[in-house]
């Protein structure tokens, strides 16, 4: 019993492309929400034994000279507040203030960030995907290295998978930002780049038994030998997935309100990169084999069918 | 595996459990908080616990960036020196106050990230981090027949600042026991101390703190020494503020503040309660799943796991590695991968086994096949790791710290642990049934095994 992964290969690109689309389309109109670590500012965490209103809590932090103040009312009688960046001193005056006004007001985090600091941090965060990516290549590069040129291919089908991993979270993100105002912040960056790790971490996986079963099957094509690889490899891309999926939806479940977002795009990513790796990375592969097999073939030097490189 | 490694293991298993017991709750045998020990008449003591992060414990957070270009009259002194002379004198000021365990590190060369555990007052932070406490005495300006222009003051040349002053100490005087903070130059200030008493009798000179005016008082007679006292509106606590402000220095550099936060503490420990919860209902998952899909070698994998998860947090202890948020993120993050390695191992064994061949044979084939998989995928997560290390700040390092300890040490218990328990329990006849292990009583051909037909030998 085979499922045919590689013959069906456009079905399972044209489902990705399903999915990704509507996200790009949100990061493309800016859906994606910046938190204040990365466009600089400050958000205030109130939390009240019994919050007041929105729009009187708005006329207290224009009474106090934000005007521009932000309020969302959250769970557990918590209201969140963003303004322009407010310094230690005016941070303070407001706690004062509100003790002062609500009596059930009990405690607030606050966090600020300059500007000029916030485009650091965002200059950073895009020059760690982008380290990150290169040395995934290498070191793919290196551990199909056997494979010469060819083992670039598998390098650039690993890329390619992490960034629909990648877009499929951010576009995700694009539609929650766009609809309910979720911010990305600096952990959201660590979760993509957890993504990336675990989506190559899987690619490796299938790959690994890509290269194993072309050992052991010299001058077999190469699709059939990826068909069985992601047959021998499915129970255990499945199995893994999953166990992480639990642990992570323990933590979104329980871990509390700053852990959930973090959590979410974790589950989302990982799926996605084992639905990637499964039907994808390998896919690749092979639609780059055919493209170089016909080009060959009409070139005339008579190569028939899709070879194994190996 | 031969035995002297299985003990190896016990060994690390039982002092990983020791450490990772709380100290604090129970009053042990000899009354010692971790590790203790006495050499002659000496004896020390470490004591052993979890470092919980700002976000967990609550506490201020700032990160200053140094502005060298704001130093009046420019500078020489190369940024790497400013940031640790800075570093220095904040330390000090901290140190005053009592706060325990604070963070003074580099952010670069141009950034300070300070952390106060326990301070929940922003303001508090930002008066103890960027007050320059830069103290100068002025002179009275003068006019051309040499007399002085109320009000107007000017620096010496060179300035006399607090650059040289010995420790000072608050002094109670006059009738109404007024709080003044009394202060000493030395060498050669001092000399030029009682130079200027001789100059300006009978005037006023200015003191300022941070070019504000303290007081002016009038030199009411010439000093033998260089002793003298500041008075002002102060309060016993606000005279004591700037004797420790002096005592430690002006900073080298004006600091401004680019990222503040404070967290509560009650907040933080509602999150590390909740985190913790997250933690044990996901190991537990992943605990009962496996045993419920693998049986026997998923009971020895929940094994390792528990041994996995006592021996990272002990490591977590013992370096230690400040537990944040996002840190406790990592490390559950790292008990789902670590399930990963066994399952690679686990899912080859069981096609060896269907291929026909012997247990252990099997575990062996399983191993050696399953390890380049498991060397590679743990590869690109520590580099990723790595990376976030690098790149990240605060939150994002402590992520990066704990899913990469953890990488490593489930690369360890997978690879080591696992199969020596594996290759133990088959030593036992009883726990040799196939059924076991998960795969049917007779070996099926190779039909699930997935070679073609082409090269099926191996």
């Amino acid at each position: 019993m085979l499922f045919r992964f590689v013959e069906r290969k456009f079905w399972y690109f044209l489902l990705s492309a399903v999915l990704i689309v509507p996200g790009v389309f949100f990061l493309a109109i800016g859906g994606l929400k910046l938190g204040i670590e990365f466009k600089g500012g400050t958000l205030l965490d109130l939390r009240f034994a019994n919050p007041p209103a929105v729009a009187e809590l708005h006329d207290v932090f224009a009474g106090l000279g934000h005007p521009e103040a932000v309020i969302q009312g959250a769970e557990g009688g918590r209201m969140e507040v963003r303004t322009l960046t407010l310094d230690t001193t005016e941070v303070t005056k407001t706690d004062q203030t509100l003790k002062a006004k609500y009596p059930t007001f009990i405690d607030d985090n606050a966090s600020s960030v300059s500007p000029s600091f916030s485009a650091e941090l965002v200059t950073n965060a895009i020059r760690s995907i982008v380290a990150a990516s290169i040395l995934i290549v290498l070191l793919i590069a290196f551990a199909f290295r056997e494979f010469g040129f060819g083992a670039f291919r598998y390098g650039i089908a690993a890329i390619i998978a992490l960034l629909h991993d990648a877009l499929l979270v951010l576009g995700l993100f694009a539609i929650l930002g766009y609809f309910f105002n979720v911010e990305v912040d600096s952990l959201f960056v660590t979760a993509v780049l957890t993504i990336i790790g675990f989506s190559v971490h899987d690619t490796i996986v299938v790959f690994d038994r890509i290269r194993e079963n072309l050992h052991l099957n010299r001058g077999e094509a190469l699709n059939p030998v990826i068909n069985f690889s992601i047959m021998q490899t499915l129970a255990r891309s499945v199995i893994t997935s999953l166990t992480v999926v639990l642990t992570l939806l323990a933590l979104y479940l329980f871990g509390g309100y700053s852990m959930r977002t973090f959590a979410l795009a974790l589950i989302v990513g990982i799926i996605s990169g084992t639905y990637s790796s499964i039907f994808n990375a390998s896919q690749i592969v092979s639609l780059w084999q055919e493209i170089e097999d016909r080009i060959r073939h009409r070139g005339g030097r008579g190569q028939s069918g899709a070879r194994a490189t190996a | 595996m031969n035995r002297g490694w299985a003990w190896v293991v016990v060994v690390i298993a039982v002092l990983a459990v020791w450490i990772d017991i709380p100290k604090h709750q129970f009053s042990f045998p000899f009354d010692c908080p971790g590790i203790c020990y006495r050499l002659g008449g000496q004896s020390t003591s470490i004591e052993i616990k979890t470092h919980l992060g700002l976000d967990l414990q609550g506490g201020t957070q700032l990160v200053l960036q140094l502005h060298p270009e704001k130093i009046p009259g420019g500078t020489t002194t190369n940024i790497d020196t400013l940031n640790q002379q800075t570093r220095i004198v904040i330390d000090r000021r901290i140190n005053s106050l009592g706060v325990s365990e604070p963070v003074i590190e580099a952010l670069g060369a141009d950034k300070i990230l300070l952390q106060l555990p326990g301070v929940s007052d922003l303001d508090q932070a930002r008066k103890i981090a960027t007050q320059q406490a830069f103290l100068e005495i002025k002179v009275p300006a003068l006019d051309a027949s040499g007399q002085v222009v109320s009000g107007q003051y000017v620096s010496l040349n060179p300035p006399l600042t607090g650059a040289n002053l010995k420790p000072t100490f608050v002094e109670f005087q006059g009738s109404n026991n007024a709080p003044v903070v009394r202060f000493e130059f030395g060498s050669p200030d001092d000399a030029r101390w009682v130079q200027l008493s001789k100059d300006f009798l009978q005037k006023p000179v200015q003191i300022t703190l941070d070019g504000q005016q303290i007081s002016a008082p009038v030199i009411q007679q010439v000093f033998t020494s260089g002793i003298g006292v500041i008075s002002g509106n102060f309060t016993a606590a606000s005279a004591k503020d700037l004797s420790t402000l002096l005592n430690s220095g002006a900073l080298p550099v004006p600091l401004e503040i680019v990222q503040s936060s404070r967290v509560e503490p009650t907040l933080g420990l509602d999150s590390v309660h909740r985190s913790l919860v997250a933690g044990a209902i996901g190991l537990l998952l992943v605990a009962l799943f496996m045993i419920a899909y693998y049986r026997l070698p998923g009971v020895i994998a929940v094994l390792a796991l528990f041994f996995y998860t006592a021996l990272t947090y002990a490591i977590f202890r013992l370096i230690p590695v400040t537990l944040t948020l996002a840190g406790i993120a990592g490390f559950i993050l790292s008990i789902g991968m670590a399930v990963d390695a066994n399952v690679l191992t686990f899912e080859r064994v069981k096609e060896e086994l269907r291929a026909g061949k012997t247990l252990r044979v099997a575990l062996d084939e399983g191993r050696r096949r399953a390890f380049p998989s498991i060397f590679y995928s743990n590869a690109a997560t520590i580099l990723t790791a790595l990376i976030l290390f690098y790149f990240g700040t605060g939150t994002v390092k402590g992520f990066a710290l704990t899913l990469m300890l953890g990488v490593i040490v489930s690369f360890f218990t997978a690879v080591f642990v696992t199969q020596m328990l594996l290759h133990g329990a088959i030593e036992y006849p009883s726990l040799r049934r196939r059924r076991l292990w998960g795969v049917e009583e007779k070996p099926t051909d190779g039909r699930g095994d997935g070679r073609t037909a082409a090269g099926a030998t191996a």
